[in-house]
């Protein structure tokens, strides 16, 4: 199953290093101009309708894969027991993993669940939430509780009280924990290392066990040396599933979608309709020179000033600027300097984009 | 799938808690509560482990004649019970052997501080006014300038790595506490410039000052420390990475406290890794100013280490041991992975943590130590289930000596021997280490000489096998043994040339380490003897010292023996007598832990390297007929994400993503047939006009979709504003 034997890697041809890839990339990076306009690029729409039907490849030997792993889910629950936490890696959402394994196994432990790959997660309220399920869990395990009762809702406490309650030391209730299932510990709602620290910190109470999925090849340099051997105290499992990354991957913008030039003319538009008429035609005064003369490096200032007075669209140069720095801000319009050292304007646009643009801006 | 996840969080609406896709955007969730034991019984249907009958293991007996099937099933729940109690009872023999080895090596260092704050207190009570009134006016008392300095012990770890003196300093914290001081601990997070003096503040207060309300301000310390049961003692603040602390806070830290320390004696212990002048660079002058600093040293990480492998690995204080190749993995992780001790302990307690999961009984080695518990033993090896006999009777250590198949007797004989042998052997790999000692060399070296069963083969094979076959063996296998010989010949040619006085002291030493082996004793006394009485053959050899080569051949001539070689030839009888690595014992699957490749496996994730061969060997994994196995020739029927990183590996640093989609796109297309000869002009190949089953559309999803999932592993970089249409590679090669 474990193809990582030392003779196939040169098999893979991947022995290329990177000054190699350097190489190469300086070569066929000089050759290769092709642009991502030149692929006939489907409507925004139509593509991100089109991510969602796409028909899985493999989905019996997935499904099977996923099978294969419930044999390791006693495993994990002896290391759980045993007090590690564990970390899962390898190709593929092992979201559906691991919540199948905590609505299996894990049936004698609350089990709280942190979604990573969201851009923000608020890391107090799960503490406050852990430490409620750590109450009810505590309440019904023993009838008389001997611990004390705590004075304040967790919601008021402060996190370090809420530490000291989750790091309690209860004698012969070694087995009483609360089980916490983070999907990409290394997403990035939880990437900076504040959030590190103090998922560190909740890791290793004594009443808190952690099971964590990491997908980013670089996760580990997350970590300092006390929080991998002190606090989390991760055994690694691979577990590959090639499930798609559905939800994780939500947030991430399509390729095809947000580089090409529909994109820009699409934003562009958005731009100028926000804008005064007057500006806008100050705009299209430039667009029709740069169309017209598509071999010039651009329009001088003070020939779109004394265009833009004779149309009556500007008193005065402080207005054309105010409208010149609008455009800037927004990219529309960016100036280089004239082979005879003039500095002139230019629309940072293709000669059919902007023609496209002309036409929807009427 | 999960049963309805119930969702505590205020803002999931209500209606839709019970729905995947909700629970999938909300931030956290609950998943389930802990459902109350009895029901968990019944529901808990996974796997093999269904738990229905919950007993003692004093009644395994009786359950033994009920149904067969679920008597099985109860039964391997009750042995995993079993296992479970087990591991957590050597785990924490260990763990208590690890720390009270550590505690006795620090022990003198911890005397030296404390009588050191002692004094210091002293000094400041010394200036102090008597007058109680006096102190506990609410603001700092105005002194001398020069008395308002900090007594301040840097304690030097020796040791680049904090997190190895992090337990060093709690146990520091703990022994003055004991003392009456009031402890508390700071650390470099709290000196952060995000929170400023106020974060390390609060933190002093909240672990002095019970019920101390959230607020910053040193007034609360100071009328705490007024108070009559909290004023005989000094306030010590210990930082164990004070390097790591943010200068500035830290320097006004400091300045603050300076300002009240003859009213809050307040004294400083800070860990520092480098050297003595830390401080200086650390911190400002003014703030040196008030810092009075004394140099204590702690044990150097060697000592422990030492002490470590000889109190848990050698002189096994509990039913657990290793095997060969993950002591020379251990080693190995230590010496050149990480070089913690804090890394070595838990990569032993992971060994312990799988060996207790994958042996079915290893349960039994707990009481193996313990001469006592043979009763008891015996009793729990004849009430084994057939299986878990066959198990032990079919371990690889049993079928090699032909042990035939036994009772539960046999298996109680077979741990019994096992645990003479070990004593024996233990005793040996500490009279080599009391020789080696004198040469530098390290206990763990030592351990992995003695532990390799291919050694002691060699040794029993061939009596006069000279050692520096032995080390040409080692060599080619890359082992640990230096240019000269292994550790054992060398501690054996360090017999020989000790002089007299070492030699008596060495002896000494063997007799205590040689207590139960009768045999050894004697020949001991019988060299003693020889020393005390001043016997020729010692004259002689000292006399020739310097040139003890020539002597050795000398006296070989002669047919007499120095007491040296006498002693020498002892250790080296003991050797081949009683040095038997565990691996060559029947029955010591069940205590020792031999899986190397687990262990590394679950110890070192390699998610950089492993997740690129996920990609680049897709099928290996799904196991799908459709796909072409073994070569490595792209099919359109592999995973889409599998298929784009295999053709980025023919690009550079950047990928166009014109030509990359165009590569993609003919890929997918290609009947699987072609997909060979089309597969060599991937990046430049022409467009391929869809067919109408893939719509153009789907194709660019399928390559959007592609790329997110390239992006999440890490290996994408998106293009930047001046290169739109390239992608950047991130990793190159495995």
């Amino acid at each position: 199953m474990d193809p990582t034997d030392g003779d196939d890697e040169e098999e893979f041809g991947l022995s290329r290093n990177y000054f190699l890839a350097k190489e190469i990339g300086s070569v066929s990076g000089r050759k290769s101009a092709r642009k991502l306009s030149d692929i006939a690029l489907v409507d925004e729409q139509v593509l991100r309708a089109a991510v969602p039907e796409i028909v899985p490849k493999h989905e019996k030997e997935t499904a099977s894969l996923l099978k294969s792993y419930k044999d390791l889910y006693s495993k994990w629950l002896f290391e759980l027991r045993c007090g590690f936490g564990l970390l899962i890696y390898g190709f593929g959402s092992k979201k559906i993993l691991l919540e199948d394994f905590a609505s299996s196994a894990l049936t004698d432990f609350g089990v709280i669940v942190i979604n990573g790959y969201l851009p923000s997660v608020n890391i107090k309220q799960v503490v406050i939430t852990i430490a409620e399920v750590l109450w009810d869990q505590l309440k019904t395990k023993r009838k008389c509780s001997t611990g004390s009762k705590p004075k304040h809702p967790f919601s008021s406490q402060s996190t370090e009280d809420l530490f000291l309650f989750l790091d309690g030391q209860l004698p012969n209730e070694n087995d009483c924990f609360v089980c916490i299932v983070i999907h990409n510990i290394d997403g990035p709602a939880l990437r900076d290392s504040e959030s590190q620290q103090y998922l560190a910190r909740i890791a290793c109470c004594s009443h808190v066990r952690m099971i964590a999925s990491i997908d980013h090849v670089n996760a580990p340099l997350l970590w300092d040396k006390k929080m991998v051997h002190t606090q989390f105290n991760w055994c690694w499992y691979h577990v590959p599933t090639f499930a798609p990354y559905k939800a994780e991957g939500i947030f991430f913008p399509l390729i095809l979608a947000s580089g090409g030039n529909a994109q820009t003319t699409k934003t562009a538009l958005v731009v100028l309709e926000s804008l005064t008429p007057n500006a806008q035609s100050v705009f299209k005064i430039l667009a029709e020179h740069q169309l017209a003369n598509e071999k010039e490096e651009g329009m001088p200032v003070n020939t779109l000033y004394t265009k833009c007075r004779e149309r009556f669209l500007v008193s005065s140069q402080v207005t054309l600027n105010s409208h010149l720095t609008e455009f800037k801000d927004h990219e529309l319009v960016k100036t280089r300097r004239h082979s005879e050292g003039q500095d002139c304007l230019y629309i940072p646009l293709a000669s059919e984009v902007l023609e496209k643009l002309l036409q929807e801006l009427v | 799938m999960p049963p309805s996840p119930i969702s505590d969080l205020p803002t999931s609406s209500a209606a839709a808690a019970s729905n995947d896709v909700d629970n999938n955007l909300q931030p956290f969730f609950v998943l389930h509560k802990a459902l109350p034991r009895k029901s968990e019984r019944k529901s808990s249907g996974f796997g093999t482990a269904k738990r229905k009958i919950d007993l003692p293991p004093s009644s395994l007996k009786s359950i033994e004649k009920s149904d067969v099937s679920s008597t099985e099933e109860a039964s391997d729940w009750i042995y995993e019970q079993l296992r479970l109690e087990a591991f957590n009872r050597t785990w924490s023999k260990i763990d208590s052997t690890i720390k009270d080895v550590l505690r006795q090596i620090n022990l003198n260092l911890f005397d030296e501080v404390q009588s050191w704050v002692l004094e210091s207190f002293s000094k400041i009570k010394s200036i102090r006014p008597h007058k109680i009134s006096e102190i506990q006016r609410p603001y700092p008392l105005v002194t001398d300038i020069i008395c308002r300095k900090i007594p301040t012990a840097l304690i030097l770890t020796k040791n680049v790595e904090f997190v190895d003196d992090l337990l060093t300093f709690q146990e520091l914290g703990g022994h003055l506490k004991s003392s009456g001081c009031h402890v508390a601990y700071l650390t470099s997070l709290d000196f952060s410039v995000k929170h400023g003096i106020s974060g390390c503040l609060r933190s002093l207060l909240r672990q002095l000052v019970s019920e101390a309300p959230d607020m910053a301000d040193i007034s609360i310390l100071a009328s705490w420390y007024c108070e009559p049961e909290n004023c005989d003692n000094p306030v010590l603040v210990i930082i164990d990475d004070s390097e790591r602390c943010c200068g500035a806070v830290l320097a006004d830290f400091i300045t603050m406290l300076s300002e009240w320390v003859i009213k809050i004696p307040i004294i400083f212990i800070m860990g520092v890794a480098t050297t003595f002048d830390a401080p200086r660079r650390l911190l400002p002058s003014d703030a040196q100013q008030h810092l009075h600093p004394c140099k204590f040293t702690l044990g150097s990480p060697c000592e422990k280490m030492n002490a470590l492998i000889e109190s848990v690995l050698v002189k096994s204080c509990s039913g657990f041991s290793i095997g060969h190749k993950v002591a020379a993995f251990l080693r190995n992780y230590f010496l050149r992975h990480d070089g913690t001790f804090t890394s070595f302990v838990r990569a032993l307690k992971l060994a312990c943590v799988k060996h207790f999961e994958m042996e079915p009984l290893s349960f039994l080695g707990l009481d193996i130590l313990d001469e006592d518990s043979e009763i008891f033993q015996q009793g729990q090896c004849d009430s084994l289930p057939d299986s878990l006999r066959n198990h032990a009777f079919n371990l690889p250590s049993c079928q090699r000596e032909k042990i035939l198949k036994g009772t539960g007797g046999s298996l109680v004989h077979g741990l019994t021997e096992l645990r003479r042998l070990q004593k024996c052997w233990s005793s040996v790999v500490m009279c080599l280490f009391e020789v080696g000692k004198r040469k530098n060399m390290q206990l763990l070296d030592i351990f992995c000489e003695a532990i390799d069963p291919t050694l002691y083969n060699l040794r029993a094979l061939d009596h006069n096998l000279q050692l520096s076959s032995l080390i040409g063996r080692n060599l080619i296998e890359g082992k640990s043994s230096s240019a000269k010989g292994g550790f054992i010949a060398q501690a054996i040619q360090q017999v020989r040339e000790l002089p007299a006085a070492s030699l008596s002291h060495l002896l000494n030493i063997w007799g205590v380490h040689t207590g139960e082996m009768n045999e050894i004793q004697d020949r001991v006394r019988e060299l003693q003897s020889i020393i005390s009485s001043g016997g020729g053959g010692l004259i002689f050899k000292e006399k020739c010292t310097d040139i003890h080569k020539r002597s050795r051949s000398l006296s070989a001539g002669k047919g007499t023996l120095s007491v040296n070689d006498k002693a020498a030839m002892l250790l080296d009888g003991m050797v081949r007598k009683f040095l038997m690595p565990i691996e060559c014992v029947p029955f010591h699957e069940i205590v020792c832990f031999k899986h190397v490749d687990v262990l590394q496996s679950a110890l070192i994730g390699d998610p950089r390297r492993t997740i690129q061969v996920d990609l680049l060997k897709s099928p290996t994994y799904l196991q799908c007929c459709c796909c072409s196995r073994g070569g490595n020739a792209l099919s359109s029927s592999m995973h889409d994400t599998s298929i784009m990183y295999s053709l980025a590996q023919e690009y550079g640093d950047v990928i166009n993503l014109h030509d990359w989609y165009q590569s993609f796109k003919a890929t997918v297309l290609s009947a699987s047939t072609k997909t060979k000869c089309k597969l060599q002009h991937s990046p430049a190949s022409k467009k391929v006009k869809a067919t109408p089953s893939e719509s153009e559309a789907t194709i660019q999803a399928r390559f959007c979709r592609a790329v997110t999932e390239l992006q999440i592993a890490g290996l994408l970089r998106m293009p930047s504003k001046r290169r739109p249409d390239f992608v950047q590679r991130v990793a190159f090669g495995l």
